[in-house]
């Protein structure tokens, strides 16, 4: 067996990073797409009629039992096929339209819950104070209820989007070129040889992603965080 | 100027106003008294459409509609010009004291922010909270911050304010200081509807005494009529049992 060569981590490091942007973009997408369904899901489940509630809790039951691989290729497969029904082929979209649908899917299930508790922590009482002080009932959302719904929504959404990072990982079973396929396609190029410096590269890049994430959502949630559990002042 | 007729509404097959009429002229002070669970509050509630009544017709200065066929412009309407004050404050947790009371001036009246500012400092002068223009409401005690939703009401000259309970959620040494505010209120002309268990303040302050049992008035006079000489069996029960546990505390 090869000694371990702790300098091609940086070899690796190079060569990876520039598909770091991948990597973002498909989470970027993701988030995007995932947080507007799971907004529509959040507000099925708090207000519509008993049959919008029941398909929104039947598919965040139903999503959030099946593992992220296992979508990924139900997505993968299954997708173009159901699509073709249509007369529509979307055999050779990008892989990162598969990934991003997949996750999409899962991430819009684990945000409507988050939502939902966010929404249910803010006393209904000030949506009346609103409403009774002239407010339209979407006057009394955005700028009442919302600025504290998102305060108290931000550490799950922070780590809701630490597992999405990890989980995206998974992309390169289908293929994709992210950090973790590059690392893949480095190993493979190399039979199979400094594997453990490219993951040990890959790990320093998902260490450093999440320091990111979670200190950046950290300053913003301090930064929104006003008028919440202030030490009362005399 | 109010006049609201025959209100009826029920939660879940339970029926909790049975046709309740009231009538409040400019400059009223109407205090509403009753045991709980006898509709007080929900009617208060009704009159702001918290809670939508499912008969009744309501009569405010020119504005005349069923509650039922009520539509988001006339609620909206009466909602602009009525004040209300909640048991629970109900305070805007994200924004000042100051913008508690801006909020209703500038996003639902299109106030200048200038004179919305200027007017809701005013508001916040008269509940005597003008050091605290710029605290959140956690950094504020519960006297003080139903004083700022007093002051959120009375900021938008309101034809009459809606008082729900005001120092129901208070600590008893803070009563004092917002039941003072509601006082110089009254003596300043406003026209107040107010649910309270403050048999003090009934007596001293209201116009016309209203007392409730069981989603009916049943009776209403001025407070001497009705704390020296109720007429009522229900009402001379209700008064025994609150101004003797009065006195009984007094002690």
């Amino acid at each position: 067996m090869r000694p371990f060569h702790p300098e091609f981590i940086f070899t690796a490091l190079r060569q990876i990073l520039p598909y770091l942007w991948v990597t973002i973009a498909t989470m970027a997408g993701t988030v995007f797409f995932g947080s507007l369904a799971g907004i529509l899901l959040a507000r099925a489940k708090i207000r519509r009629g008993p049959v919008l509630r029941a398909l929104s809790e039947i598919y965040i039951y139903v999503t959030r039992c099946i593992p992220s691989i296992v979508m990924l290729f139900i997505v993968y497969y299954g997708l173009p096929e159901f699509m073709l029904a249509f007369g529509i082929d979307i055999n050779n979209f990008s892989k990162a339209f598969f990934v991003i649908v997949t996750f999409s899917i899962l991430f819009a299930a684990n945000m409507a819950e988050v939502f939902r508790a966010a929404y249910e922590s803010i006393d209904p009482g000030q949506r009346e104070a609103a409403l009774s002080a002239g407010l339209s009932e979407w006057q009394a959302f955005y700028r009442i209820i919302l600025p504290q719904c998102i305060v108290v929504a931000l550490p799950n959404f922070t780590n809701a989007l630490v597992n999405l990072m990890k989980e995206g990982s998974l992309s390169y079973t289908i293929g994709m070129l992210d950090v973790m396929g590059k690392g893949q396609l480095m190993i493979g190029i190399n039979h199979g040889s400094y594997s453990l410096e490219v993951y040990l590269a890959l790990s320093l890049i998902y260490w450093a992603m999440t320091l990111v994430i979670e200190h950046g959502f950290g300053t913003l949630e301090k930064h929104l965080s006003k008028g919440r559990k202030i030490v009362a002042a005399s | 100027m109010l006049e609201v007729k025959d209100i009826h509404k029920s939660y879940s097959g339970n029926e909790i106003l049975k046709g309740v009429s009231l009538k409040v002229e400019k400059g009223d002070i109407i205090v509403i008294l009753g045991p709980s669970g006898s509709g007080k509050t929900t009617l208060l509630r009704c009159l702001n459409f918290l809670e939508r009544a499912e008969k009744g017709s309501i009569d405010f200065d020119g504005i005349h509609t069923e509650f039922k066929s009520a539509t988001g412009h006339q609620i909206n309407e009466i909602r602009k010009r009525t004040g209300f004050v909640f048991q629970n404050y109900n305070l805007f947790a994200n924004k000042t004291a100051l913008q508690n009371v801006t909020e209703g001036l500038i996003v639902a009246r299109k106030v200048p922010k200038k004179e919305a500012v200027d007017r809701a400092k005013q508001a916040l002068d008269k509940v005597g909270l003008s050091d605290r223009y710029d605290y959140y409401p956690s950094q504020l005690s519960g006297g003080q911050q139903q004083r700022v939703g007093i002051a959120r009401a009375i900021a938008v000259n309101p034809d009459v304010i809606l008082f729900d309970e005001p120092t129901s959620a208070l600590d008893p040494e803070l009563v004092g200081e917002v039941l003072n505010v509601m006082k110089s209120l009254a003596e300043e002309g406003a026209t107040m509807v107010v649910v309270t268990h403050e048999m003090g303040f009934a007596q001293d302050v209201a116009s016309r005494v209203v007392f409730m049992d069981g989603g009916t008035i049943v009776e209403e006079g001025t407070p001497h009529e009705i704390f020296s000489r109720p007429r009522d069996p229900r009402t001379i029960q209700f008064l025994r049992r609150i101004l003797r546990e009065d006195y009984e505390y007094s002690i």
